[in-house]
């Protein structure tokens, strides 16, 4: 699914930003009626993250932990090296049921009984896995932290993945399935991944009922024990815990756990795809056109990540952003209009994100192509590009409030090998994105001629419309081209 | 909602006090005891509550302010009006220009959002601490003054007929929810919709937001809370500064909320042109949130269809396999509310069988007291939950301001949890006995209209 790149940072601010205010010049703000009569302060504020505690266990993981002992929770997450991207297309699903099957049974306990028990300890207990890491996550009240990990253990070293509960899954996905086929994001993000990455383990975002129908429980045990594999993992902790404490109580239950999981694929980060096309998915009897605007970027390690962080800021993100001012409040054919660039190891996409009144999908995309012009060719207003970068900084404050937050950063830098500063320089790099970075971002990856378009609606009420800006391939809402 | 993407749920389950916590089979280990939140609460000349928390954590302050207004105020031929003035909040005021405030907060890294429902109308922002003034201007300003134009209103209510369509008529159930509550309720307060209807969104005028704004926009009719990195007596001053010279208003008259008894089951069927699987929805009428039994309540409807453990999920979703998901809660309102109970039909199963197992659930929660196991799971569940909104000032600041002018209570973020950890098996099994009686059940089957062009995948069994 589409991932927002979120920003939670950690800052040792200088004066960098509080730079006195620009000379003000006639920006036109479009949709925002500026009096500028309200109390502000221009100093943005010097915000420090805590930095989790750093050691290794006896098996060799890494832990690290961070305390925060404001309220009596805590969270573990036991992150081990692995990737979904390995499942071959025809078992789509395996890892989400391998997933799910961990807390449905072991040896001694029934999934009943693990429920009960979580719910008793005031707990919660997931397993996952994605495009890096397999994870065993699970958070209590602090006074329940023995009771939690005796479970975790026994689910972790004796799963027992029931074949009635395995199938009960499987019956439950398949119409968990049909349900989300009838949901507009559903079938609007299942066509842009097939668009973007055709051909690729990448363009799937669901299984399918034939998949589902494929998947065993030999093929879930055999899963189990190939990804969820502790070599080269991390174990972060945060909340109500000491670091010395639950070392020793971790150490514990993983003990001499040992064995490494098949390593990630390679996939290519892909360019830019060069001709312009419109994928309508027909969705008879809606009232709104559900729309997406992309094309392929960066991936997480470019150096264009962050000149593209505060180009984005002026283009959609928020409601001071363009898009929104625009298409919401000037026009107001929308009620939330946004564009984020998602970045990781294996995603580089940029999206415009809306949805209009079916009457209006003509008028709104024409308003969208105008910003996506308009900051390519135009460069961004000294004030404007003032108000982006501060926005940047200045919400790091609001993210210390959750200690997560700083052990977020510290994963980041690890995943992705960043030196350990990353995010103490962080502040100064935005401040130093210039107007002219931003036009050649926007220029590089912000698509109007090559734009890939996806929208899911009344086909009959769009045809013709949609036409207009480009050729249109048609599909149902059961994925099939027309 | 003015804006989309809300950081938070509001149905929050705000803190808690010292709790004697029901120790059972499994271990849990003695519930360590938690301090109150603990807060100042002061009345301003013009009526204006204010609610002050000091968190040094980080440096962030929030602020919300809830007026006592929702949906149950409007008249017919006006709904959805309350929502609808709700987004005319940001569209100006004497020294705000239209959008500027949504403009000023994001710009500066803060956080901004307002949410309506049937009894109130909640303003929020977070912000860095050295954005007090910020704030407190922002919110002052609209109350003081709000700027009202016609062009302003053309514009907004275009945005909230497209909130309409994305939350509601582009959904699949989308217009399930509306009728059930339509069902349920007689008195107009409740049986309308918080979104209105398209026409009546249609008619209202510069001059509804006009008197709308005088009658329940008064510092009298408010409670504003703070929460954060602030100094409590040089706040208070600087709220005495901002709010303390608007003035009081004559007070809205109450809105009579009460129900004509149900004098037996009401039953509908209706078709959805967008769903692809059949699903039932049942209210039963429970009194109000703030009524003594609403803890109890609160407690029937964790153990029949809370999560995973629960009894409506064991049975119809693992034991039969007849729904693909199920739930029951009972709703926080000021006036009567409802335990409302929802399955979604897995294809293969009727509608019959769902609701034959769900009426063999109810019968078995009147005729026998819960486990003292149940309770126990129940207790735990909350106290996460309570503790949980500990480490947001906004979720602080929210409850605060939502209680106190919901309820006139702000200290039931510290109180509810407190009832809810005293509720006994005899008293669910009381308000079992005395609100889930089959004439007191309102219940919806909605079915898809046609099937949707026709699969060729292959089912699997």
């Amino acid at each position: 699914m589409l991932r927002t790149f979120l920003l939670v940072s950690s800052v040792s601010l200088g004066a960098l930003l509080a730079q006195p205010p620009q000379a003000q010049q006639a920006t036109d703000f479009k949709g925002v009626v500026r009096k500028n009569l309200v109390p502000v302060s221009n100093e943005v504020l010097r915000v420090k993250f805590p930095k989790p505690v750093e050691s290794k266990l006896k098996n060799g993981m890494t832990l690290l932990v961070l305390e925060d002992h404001r309220s009596p929770t805590f969270q573990v997450s036991i992150r081990m090296p692995a990737s979904s991207l390995n499942d071959p297309a025809e078992l789509e699903g395996i890892g989400s049921a391998t997933s799910a099957l961990l807390r449905l049974g072991t040896k001694t306990r029934t999934s009943l009984q693990i429920a009960d028990t979580l719910q008793e300890l005031g707990a919660s207990l997931n397993a996952s896995i994605g495009e890096r890491y397999a994870a065993i996550s699970f958070s209590a009240l602090s006074e329940n932290l023995d009771p939690l990990l005796a479970l975790v253990e026994d689910v972790m070293f004796n799963p027992s993945f029931p074949q009635d509960e395995l199938d009960k899954w499987k019956n439950r996905q398949i119409s968990q399935l049909q349900q989300s086929r009838a949901q507009p994001g559903f079938l609007g993000q299942e066509r842009l991944f097939a668009v973007l990455y055709p051909g690729d383990v990448r363009s799937r975002i669901a299984p399918t009922p034939e998949s589902i129908g494929k998947i065993t429980r030999d093929l879930v045990v055999d899963y189990y024990n190939r990804n969820f594999r502790p070599a080269g993992g991390i174990v972060a902790v945060s909340g109500d815990v000491s670091p010395k404490e639950i070392a020793a109580k971790l150490d514990k239950v993983l003990g001499e756990w040992k064995g490494s999981a098949p390593k990630p694929p390679e996939l290519p980060i892909p360019g830019p795809i060069a001709e312009k096309k419109i994928f309508l998915i027909d969705r008879p009897n809606s009232v709104q056109t559900t729309l997406y605007i992309s094309n392929l970027a960066f991936d997480r390690s470019s150096p264009d990540y962050i000149p593209a962080e505060v180009a984005n800021q002026i283009l959609g993100s928020g409601p001071a952003s363009r898009l929104f001012r625009n298409i919401r409040e000037d026009k107001g054919y929308t009620y939330g209009i946004g564009s984020f660039f998602s970045a990781s190891h294996y995603t580089n996409i940029f999206v415009v994100s809306t949805s209009v009144r079916t009457e209006v999908t003509g008028p709104a995309l024409e308003e969208i192509f105008k910003e996506l012009v308009n900051i390519r060719e135009q460069v961004v207003p000294a004030d404007e590009l003032e108000g982006a970068r501060r926005a940047l900084v200045a919400s790091f404050a609001l993210s210390t409030e959750n200690a997560a937050a700083g052990l977020s950063n510290a994963l980041t830098i690890k995943d992705y090998g960043f030196p350990a500063d990353y995010w103490d320089t962080y502040p100064e790099k935005i401040s130093k994105v210039t107007a002219e970075d931003v036009q050649r971002i926007a220029k590089k990856y912000i698509p109007v001629d090559n734009a890939q378009i996806v929208a899911v609606g009344d086909a009959s009420k769009l045809r013709t419309v949609l036409a207009k800006f480009g050729p249109v391939e048609e599909y149902d809402s059961d994925g099939h081209k027309k | 909602m003015i804006l989309f993407n809300s950081r938070l749920s509001l149905t929050l389950l705000a803190g808690l006090a010292t709790l004697a916590f029901a120790q059972s089979s499994n271990a849990p280990a003695k519930a360590k005891p938690i301090a109150p939140i603990k807060f100042s609460d002061t009345r301003l000349d013009n009526g204006l509550r204010v609610i002050l928390v000091e968190d040094h954590y980080a440096p962030v302050y929030s602020i919300a302010v809830s007026y006592a207004v929702g949906s149950k105020d409007e008249r017919p031929g006006r709904t959805g009006f309350a929502h609808l003035f709700e987004h005319m909040m940001f569209k100006g005021s004497e020294n705000v220009g239209a959008g500027e405030h949504f403009f000023l907060i994001f710009n500066y890294g803060g956080n901004m959002n307002g949410t309506t429902n049937t009894d109130r109308t909640v303003y929020y922002e977070e912000l860095p601490k050295n954005q007090l003034d910020m704030g407190l201007f922002l919110e002052s300003d609209r109350m003081r003054s709000l700027a009202i134009t016609k062009e302003n209103l053309e514009n907004q209510r275009q945005a909230v007929k497209e909130e309409r369509r994305l939350g509601l008529d582009n959904q699949p159930y989308g217009y399930s929810n509306d009728r059930l509550n339509e069902l349920t309720y007689d008195n107009f307060a409740y049986h309308h919709s918080v979104i209105g209807s398209m026409q009546d969104l249609d008619a209202a005028s510069v001059e509804d937001v006009q008197a709308f704004f005088r009658t329940y926009y008064a510092p009298n009719n408010a409670a504003l809370a703070i929460v954060g990195d602030i100094d409590s007596k040089e706040t208070l001053a600087k709220v005495q500064k901002y709010f303390g010279s608007i003035p009081r208003q004559e007070a809205p008259k109450p809105v009579d909320l009460t129900e004509p008894p149900m004098t037996g089951e009401r039953r509908e069927a209706m078709e959805d042109k967008l769903a692809r699987l059949a699903q039932v929805s049942i209210n039963y009428r429970i009194p109000s949130a703030a009524s003594a039994d609403g803890p109890a309540l609160s407690a029937l409807s964790s153990i029949l269809g809370g999560g995973e453990t629960s009894r409506l999920y064991q049975k119809l979703v693992k034991e039969k396999e007849v729904c693909s998901g199920i739930n029951a809660f009972s709703s926080e309102r000021l006036g009567p509310g409802a335990i409302r109970i929802t399955c979604t039909v897995r294809q293969g199963k009727t509608l019959q069988e769902a609701e034959g197992l769900i009426s063999e659930e109810i019968s078995r929660i009147i005729a026998a007291p819960v486990t003292d196991q149940e309770l126990a799971r129940v207790k735990a569940s909350a106290r996460r939950s309570a503790v949980a909104v500990r480490t947001s000032s906004l979720s602080r600041a929210i409850s605060l301001a939502n209680d106190a002018s919901v309820y006139n209570d702000p200290n039931r973020l510290n109180t509810e949890p407190e009832k809810l950890m005293a509720v006994s098996a005899a008293d669910v099994q009381r308000v079992a006995r005395t609100y889930l009686r089959s004439e007191n059940r309102v219940l919806l089957e909605t079915t898809p209209a046609a099937k949707p062009a026709a699969s060729p995948k292959p089912q699997v069994p």
